[in-house]
């Protein structure tokens, strides 16, 4: 009992149980064991003051973490746990002036990575090799070209990928704990390539693009507009990205989606492009495999109905990146699909060019409505003989008929009295030699030469001899087929030049409208009303008279629509060889370009149409009837739409009718053999050889 | 025969029990967090180390029967067994992330560096309590116990698991200097121990475990990798703020970005869900608990229990204060769990032994009752 009481003591202080022990001298121990236990509690101590050091330290550290810097950490946990993945705004829309759609939208879905371990796992990448049946060099290439963005930016892997491949991909899943599927829109073209040079393709931004593009809209791996309204509309049409916000693990797996930001659609555009006369442009083109374009335009306005170069572009080549051999092919291909031929080719305005110099002749003065010419069939100026495309010449023509029967002489006659340099003032009044300005790329701005450009060009002084060639559109006159279209609506409306148009308006996601198209006028040509109607007159008879060389222009009996047109053969080289040859056993790339420009109704002209065929060698026979049918079946819409509106045929205004019975009137049908244009009306342009085509 | 003696009963350790039940509690609780299931409850792991503390349990009063001057002798025994297994470890065994350190026992891994601390320590305790040499030790004295350290240390390294083998080192330096040691043994050995250092370095250590070192000195410059660990430790522990993001609330750990959530960097949810002041509660379970085992080393009867209840404290003391460095970011990424508090069947196992130990040295600290003889 004593001895417990003792013990239940030494329980209460223990440290000096040693000493205690000693103390009492109740204890058994050797006495080795004492001197060294005493040792012990010096030891011991110093460990004790080593452990609190060691503890208050630690407490220290965690005041300092927790507290001291407990904000600074508290962020980084939320930026750790955080992310936000862009969601791709639906592009804008794009539908015709009648609201049919042309390219919208449809979900793809794209095979990404989350790089959230950043380590490529062999295992993963060769069963995503196998559903995705691509080689890992792809994959591998792929992530190289990210290597250098943030991590938590997805690495696109495949693009556009099946259903299939979507269910087999989920149905991994386990598996491939970083790939994800990615929901993106991608444009979807409705009238498959139709108007795919005005449109334009979508890309892949690159890096030049992304180094030059706002680094808060644009990421790696966006896509971009890369050519044509696509990427001239590039900021009306792509909107404004979303964002997925949401809570990952360090796995980068999502755990809690947080408060997301929805993307704001981009503009829809409404061209003043009509898809019906479109298609036909298109297709007519696209039957005969001809390389050239169309173009139809609202003479009052510079709304563009039809603007197509053909061949048409491929679209889904260009989608996910084009591969050089398909960009090869493109590039050697002899009709140049890459090329907008409606305003990037240059070609001889040749005889469309024939209406300006008329023009030019009256408005100056220097010939009248009755002026004759006598046209021998060739003429002589200089020591050189120029010759007309007509052999045997049309004896003496009045300005209607040279214009109807397109007698070169005729044109060399008032192109020398006028001269180059006043030929060319007239020619730029009519928006020659001049971008047009329209909403279309690498804009071409053609050739209309003076004696001051000469210089300039050549440092040569211009002859006179150039002057007569200049007058029937050879020589150094180049112009584009949007060029010869303005020209022909600036002749139809009486003189006014309208800037051309393709987009009508800017519709913004919520339904407001942002902009609305507004004819824009250039220039105007004032008081010249009555001459620009007599030039009118010469192209009404080129397509109705008997011998005119645009009769295949002639359109739809029943409403009485009279057509008024130019036809034109730009001379693409002159080599003797070629000469006696027949048309046809001429190459291909030698043959002449035909024009045909035209303009409807005759008497209040609403539209104009361009056509040129690459190397189709007559106006009248290849560029015409496409126009006819262009306007065949505008006139035909346009009564329809009048007949549904119950507008009754007495509205129809009168002043067409009577200037159509005008026109026959003053039709005087003189007898002539070949009542087709001929194509060597440039005989009598030997320079050209030198010239570009 | 067994023989009881009521006074065992009666100096039963209650205080070291209380730490231990608290600690173990604590743990729990942690680990049901860092590994729960959302929406499904506890993981197996949770069950697992459940069973393991209960068998922790076990240990304890297994040993609290045993003399420990009889478990010291045993000590050789266990010393010797666990030697053959670290052999077999690293003949047989095939590397786990690029160390071989566990035996597959089937319904256990055994992770023989574990219960090596202790056989160390019992084997130290047996052979410094036999050892008397008046004046302190000399050199040659401690031949046998640097042999005895020696051996599993350079099995441990060779594994390679750095921070077992350290945590053995320096049980080994502590009751070296617990025991008696001469001025002049001291010098020789302090200076010897900063040429192994710095040839260690130079020549032995391996480039992963330079790069964690290097890393540690640096940690921002290379988060993505080594630096990614101690940073997102870091982030864990400082976003708790002082009273912590709550009980299963943690980000870091639940999102994993916490690496080793439930063994290593246990703490760090801890700190993360429970803040400053959960914290320093913990803290102070531990440091009382080390304190506590310090006084039993002082209250001992004879050397040997002194030096085993030492040896067994600084074992848990070390062990932690490494860890909890580690965790905040004062030291390199070295494998060394928290003593009760990480998750690990070995590891726990092994501190239970060695608390059962100080216990056991506890209760047997009043002098023999004359009845007994």
């Amino acid at each position: 009992m004593k001895n417990l009481r003792r013990l239940n003591r030494k329980k209460g202080e223990p440290l000096f149980n040693a000493e205690r022990a000693k103390d009492t001298g109740v204890t058994r121990l050797p006495k080795r064991d004492e001197s060294d236990l005493s040792g012990y509690r010096k030891k011991a101590l110093y460990s004790f003051v080593v452990i609190i050091a060691f503890f208050a330290i630690i407490v220290a550290r965690l005041w300092f973490l927790q507290v001291e810097q407990g904000e600074y950490y508290n962020q980084l946990a939320d930026s750790n746990r955080v992310r936000s993945i862009d969601i791709a705004a639906p592009r804008g829309n794009i539908y015709d002036s009648k609201g049919r759609e042309i390219v919208t939208n449809r979900p793809s879905f794209n095979v990404v990575w989350i790089r959230e371990s950043n380590k490529i796992n062999d295992e993963w990448l060769k069963r995503l090799t196998r559903l995705l049946k691509q080689d890992s060099a792809t994959l591998l290439e792929k992530i190289r070209k990210m290597a250098g963005t943030p991590g938590h930016i997805p690495v696109r892997l495949a693009e556009d990928i099946d259903w299939e491949t979507v269910a087999r991909i989920e149905n991994n899943r386990m598996y491939l704990p970083e790939i994800k599927i990615e929901v993106v829109p991608l444009r979807i073209y409705h009238y498959g390539n139709l108007a795919s040079h005005l449109i334009g393709y979508m890309g892949e931004i690159n890096k030049t693009e992304l180094d030059k593009a706002d680094k808060a809209i644009y990421r790696g791996g966006d896509l971009i507009g890369k050519m044509g309204l696509e990427r001239l509309r590039e900021e009306d049409l792509r909107g404004e990205k979303g964002s997925n916000n949401m809570e990952v693990n360090a796995l980068g797996f999502e755990q809690q989606n947080l408060k997301d930001i929805e993307p704001k659609p981009g503009r829809d555009l409404y061209l003043t492009i009509d898809v019906d006369l479109q298609k036909i442009a298109e297709e007519e083109m696209a039957a005969k495999n001809w390389a050239g374009a169309v173009v139809a335009m609202e003479a009052n306005t510079g709304r563009l109905l039809a603007v197509a170069s053909a061949p048409q572009l491929h679209l889904d080549e260009f989608v996910g990146g084009i591969s050089q051999k398909a960009w090869q092919a493109m590039l050697d291909n002899p009709l140049h699909p890459l090329i907008n031929k409606v305003v990037q080719g240059q070609y001889p305005p040749g005889s469309t060019y024939k209406p300006v110099t008329a023009f030019a002749g009256l408005a100056e003065g220097v010939v009248t409505p009755d002026t004759p010419v006598f046209c021998p069939g060739s003429m002589r100026f200089g020591n050189r003989t120029y010759r007309c495309w007509k052999r045997g010449g049309h004896g003496t023509v009045t300005l209607k008929r040279a214009l109807a029967e397109s007698c070169d002489v005729y044109f060399y006659t008032v192109g020398l009295k006028l001269g180059v340099d006043r030929l060319a003032r007239y020619a730029r009044m009519f928006g020659l030699g001049e971008r047009t300005g329209v909403e279309m790329e690498h804009e071409k701005s053609g050739i209309v030469p003076s004696s001051e450009w000469k210089k300039k060009r050549y440092n040569v002084k211009w002859h006179e001899g150039e002057t007569l060639s200049i007058a029937i559109g050879q020589g150094y006159d180049l112009t584009t087929p949007l060029q010869v279209a303005q020209m022909t609506a600036v002749i139809a409306n009486g003189g006014t030049l309208y800037k051309p148009a393709v987009v009508e308006k800017v519709i913004d996601a919520d339904g407001g409208e942002v902009n609305v198209f507004q004819p824009e006028v250039i220039s105007r040509i004032p008081g010249q009303g009555r001459n620009l109607k007599l030039v009118r007159e010469g192209m009404v008879e080129a397509v109705n008279s008997r011998r005119g060389t645009g009769r295949e222009a002639q359109i739809d009996e029943q409403h009485g629509i009279i057509v008024g047109g130019k036809t034109g053969t730009a001379q693409v080289v002159r080599l003797a060889q070629y000469m006696h040859l027949k048309e046809e056993d001429i190459p291909y790339e030698y043959r002449d370009h035909a024009w045909f420009t035209c303009f409807a109704p005759a008497a209040n002209p609403e539209i104009v149409v361009t056509v040129l065929v690459e190397h189709g060698l007559h106006g009248g026979t290849a560029s015409a009837p496409i126009a006819a049918k262009i306007l065949n079946r505008y006139f035909e819409k346009k009564f329809a739409g009048q007949a549904e509106a119950k507008t009754t045929p007495a509205s129809r205004p009168a002043g067409r009718v009577i200037l159509h019975q005008e026109m026959i009137e003053n039709t005087d049908p003189p007898p002539l053999d070949d009542p087709e244009e001929g194509g060597r009306e440039m005989d009598a342009t030997p320079q050209l050889n030198e010239l570009p085509h | 025969m067994f023989h009881f003696d009521r006074r065992l009963l009666q100096h039963f350790d209650w205080v070291m029990l209380l730490m231990v039940l608290l600690v173990g509690a604590m743990a729990l609780i942690n680990l049901y967090s860092s590994t729960h299931i959302p929406d499904r409850g506890a993981s197996s792991i949770f069950y697992k180390q459940l069973l393991f503390f209960g068998t922790g349990l076990v240990i304890v009063l297994v040993v609290l029967t045993q003399e420990y001057q009889k478990i010291a002798k045993m000590g050789y025994v266990l010393y010797g067994i666990i030697l053959v297994l670290l052999v077999y470890t690293l003949l047989f065994v095939n590397p786990i992330a690029g160390s071989q350190r566990w035996i597959d026992l089937g319904f256990f891994n055994l992770q023989p560096s574990e219960p090596t601390k202790l056989a160390l320590i019992l084997v130290l305790a047996s052979c410094y309590a036999n050892l008397d040499v008046p004046n302190g030790y000399r050199l040659r004295d401690l031949i046998k116990p640097g042999i005895l350290i020696l051996c599993p240390f350079v099995l441990i390294a060779k594994q390679p698991d750095l921070g077992t083998a350290l945590i053995c080192a320096i049980i080994f330096v502590s009751l070296t200097l617990y025991v008696r040691l001469r001025w002049s043994t001291l010098a020789i050995l302090s200076t010897t121990a900063l040429g192994c250092t710095f040839v260690g370095w130079k020549f032995l250590l391996k480039e992963y475990q330079r790069k964690r070192i290097e890393t540690f000195l640096n940690p921002e410059a290379d988060i993505m990798n080594h630096g990614y660990q101690i940073m997102q430790s870091k982030i864990a522990v400082g976003s708790g703020n002082i009273f912590g993001k709550g009980f299963l609330e943690g980000t870091q750990g639940h999102l994993q970005f916490l690496p080793e959530r439930h063994t290593d960097f246990a703490f760090a949810v801890w700190a993360e869900e429970w803040g400053f002041a959960g914290s320093v509660f913990f803290l102070s379970c531990y440091f009382f608990m080390i304190v506590w085992g310090i006084n039993v080393a002082l209250s001992a009867k004879d050397k040997c229990g002194s030096i085993l209840a030492f040896g067994c404290t600084m074992l848990i003391f070390w062990q932690a204060v490494i860890n909890l460095c580690m965790i905040m970011g004062f030291l390199p990424v070295v494998g060394v769990p928290l003593p009760i508090f990480s998750y690990g069947g070995s590891s726990l196992l092994t501190n239970m032994a060695a608390i059962g130990l100080i216990m056991s040295v506890r209760m047997r600290s009043f002098p023999p009752s004359p009845a007994s003889s």
